[in-house]
């Protein structure tokens, strides 16, 4: 037991600081996204490479072998699930429950599109090239599929908002099936657990079958998530009792984790009733605050998880399935820009603004890992498939954002002879500081907040946030002194008027600055106050 | 936020008589009094007078749009006044303000303020659109260019 917990502790004190080198490394020099960081450090210190080496005061290597499907201890892998629980309860939490409501129809068409055309592509290919896979009930072609539905959004939206992107029909569109793909890639992996379970307990996969448990999994997920969104202000409203936010926070991550093990009571998977939690809070008027609270354990937490998802990686299973791996990687991309794109066409798009949308729906990320993950532990898949499923990961992160950067170039991809009306407006605003931005951003967001509008930070690293109210999308973008606000062209009046009035609030701010007693004044006297003490132990 | 939800032909005033910018604020004030939902008179000419001295809201083109965000109001509510021979108002360009459209909305309350002063500076944008509202010598007038 204390040899077990001593090597846990070295494991994580190694992995802790990989994947922080890793994600730094990746994020602020090779500007990638960080998790690809997080994910080859594991692969680089796990149990398939270095990791492996014998140290002789260890008796033997820092990360054995565990013998099974997953490499590492039940204690690492434990500590790591609760990384993907809390990964999954924060993309619950952010997620804009509203604009998921009411999106717009071209974002539903074309996320549904996406879905539906990748998943059979993904597990189309893997029964055709791969012999050990005979139908594509099988559980390999099922998670495969899976795996090549999710989008990840995070890199398309900071690539979108660094060009200027975001509020174009392309831009919009993205943003809005993105969401849709979330929601419908979980569901989807709560189907195809369900069908992998019976058929690993030896049930015959039937159509019967297959139907009762997509009806089990989408029932649960939505009566969860309906009784989640009825209770979640209530039991809000009564912790508020206590008057500490503490317990609320501690409660909320309490329900994540027991609707985690009862979903996966009912066969479904962990991360399906962390994600509901979520969803539930993001609803009451303390989601932002849990979020802040919760910052510190997830950039703990969510990095282990994304390492030791790399340790997974065994390299020699993968050298067999390389050409696979390759051919599946081609066809996952395919997946999305037809899956994507055709639907476009069809509601007002040309074929430049059709391919935009297909290479900005191109990045996969943590679903994809999350859903290869679960495929590994539950013997679904093997550790080659799982490699390909992290080649996957790996090819559409560092593919998507060039092919993305080069498809806006060009005229628009809108169809319609309004061809210029669409072009966002950029506003821009510069401060003397960034502070000063600062102030002027937060107050921005203030003031749309009261409009009605719904304001989403998309990317963590920068200031760059969606402001959302119905169908009016603007994005708000603060680098350093400058603030940019874009928006529709004909909603520039208003942008306007509202930039306007929060300036005045900031000039409110700097008179009452001004009145204020002299700086000068304050910091003398705390100047002064620094000898106080010595001066009245000598008067007496 | 629907214009005709807000605007009907008791809040429209196409003949001011005041020669001030106070004298015009307190008309229109005054306009606004009619419809009853304007529970203290004093602290919603506070709310103005604290906008106007931030910053004067006569735009450009002889439009102004006095507005506030108050504690004297439970809803949003306008009124539209004009004025032909024009006050100064300090507006931005230095022209004296005609069209002059006052708007009061609750201060703790989530809801448009600032989107439906934008959605009537969108229709007075255009130099026909303030031609006609000079012009218009009914209410009725004055609520067609605005279609309505």
């Amino acid at each position: 037991m204390t040899h077990k917990m001593l090597l846990l502790s070295l494991q994580l004190g190694i992995i802790v600081v990989a994947a922080k080198f890793f994600g730094w490394l990746f994020a602020k020099k090779l500007k990638q996204p960080q998790v690809l960081g997080e994910l080859i450090a594991g692969m680089l210190i796990g149990p398939y490479t270095l990791g492996a080496i014998s140290i002789h005061a260890l008796e033997g290597p820092l990360f054995p072998h565990s013998g099974e499907a997953i490499p590492v201890s039940a204690e690492l892998y434990g500590i790591a699930t609760l990384g993907s629980i809390i990964l999954l309860f924060v993309s619950g939490l952010e997620t804009d429950l509203k604009t998921f409501l009411k999106f717009s129809a071209k974002g539903s068409v074309v996320g549904i599109g996406g879905i539906i055309i990748s998943f059979l592509l993904g597990s189309g290919v893997t029964v055709l090239l791969n012999p050990s896979v005979h139908s594509i009930m099988d559980p390999a072609a099922l998670f495969l599929g899976t795996i090549s539905t999710a989008t990840s959004v995070g890199i398309t939206a900071r690539i979108l908002s660094e060009k200027k992107k975001l509020s174009t029909p392309e831009g919009v569109t993205i943003l809005a099936a993105a969401v849709l793909d979330d929601v419908l890639s979980i569901i989807l992996l709560s189907v195809v657990v369900g069908i992998a379970a019976v058929s690993a307990a030896g049930g015959s996969i039937e159509w019967g079958a297959i139907g009762g448990v997509a009806l089990k999994a989408i029932g649960f997920f939505i009566i969860c998530t309906v009784l989640g969104i009825l209770l979640a202000p209530r039991i809000v409203k009564g912790l508020k009792w206590f008057k500490s936010l503490d317990i609320i926070i501690g409660a909320s991550i309490g329900i994540a984790l027991l609707l985690a093990g009862l979903s996966e009571m009912v066969g479904l998977a962990m991360i399906i009733g962390a994600y509901i939690t979520g969803l539930s809070f993001s609803q009451t008027d303390v989601s932002h605050e849990i979020r802040e609270k919760i910052e510190g354990i997830y950039e703990f937490l969510v990095p282990i998880f994304f390492c030791v998802m790399g340790m997974m990686v065994n390299f020699e299973a993968m050298a067999g399935v390389i050409w696979f791996g390759l051919a599946f990687t081609v066809v996952a991309f395919i997946g999305k820009l037809v899956g994507c794109g055709l639907p476009s066409l069809f509601v007002g798009f040309n074929m430049r603004g059709a391919f935009r949308i297909g290479a900005g729906m191109l990045p996969r990320g943590e679903v994809t890992l999350i859903v290869a993950g679960i495929g590994l532990s539950s013997g679904a898949i093997g550790h080659d498939m799982f490699g390909v499923a992290i080649m996957t990961m790996l090819f559409a992160s560092i593919a998507a954002p060039p092919l993305l950067i080069k498809s806006f170039s060009g005229g628009s991809g809108y169809r319609t002879t309004l061809e210029e009306k669409d072009e966002a407006v950029s506003i821009e605003l510069e401060f003397p500081s960034k502070m000063a931005a600062d102030f002027m951003r937060r107050s921005l967001a203030d003031g749309f907040r009261t409009e009605g509008f719904f304001v989403n930070r998309l990317d963590h690293n920068a200031h760059v946030y969606q402001l959302r109210m119905d169908m009016i999308v603007l994005t708000l973008i603060q680098d350093k002194e400058h603030i940019v606000l874009n928006t529709p062209p004909e909603h520039e009046q208003f942008v306007r008027l509202m930039m306007m009035e929060q300036l005045l609030t900031f000039k409110d701010f700097l008179s009452g600055l001004e009145s204020m007693k002299s700086p000068d004044m304050m910091g003398a006297e705390l100047l002064m106050g620094m000898f106080a003490q010595e001066d009245s132990k000598k008067n007496k | 936020m629907k214009l005709k939800n807000v605007l009907s032909t008791s809040v429209v005033n196409v003949s001011l008589n005041g020669e001030s910018k106070e004298e015009i604020l307190e008309e229109l004030l005054d306009i606004l009094m009619k419809t009853g939902k304007v529970s203290d008179r004093d602290e919603a000419l506070k709310g103005l007078y604290a906008r106007e001295k931030k910053m004067s809201t006569g735009i450009q083109y002889g439009v102004a749009i006095p507005h506030a965000k108050t504690k004297a109001v439970k809803e949003l509510i306008a009124c539209i006044g004009i004025k032909k021979e024009g006050v100064d108002f300090a507006a931005l360009d230095g022209v004296d303000s005609k069209i002059f459209f006052m708007t009061l909305s609750p201060v703790d309350k989530t809801g448009p303020h600032v989107q439906f002063l934008a959605e009537i500076s969108m229709v007075v944008k255009t130099e026909e659109a303030r031609s006609k509202l000079l012009e218009a010598s009914t209410a009725e007038e004055v609520l067609a260019v605005f279609g309505l």
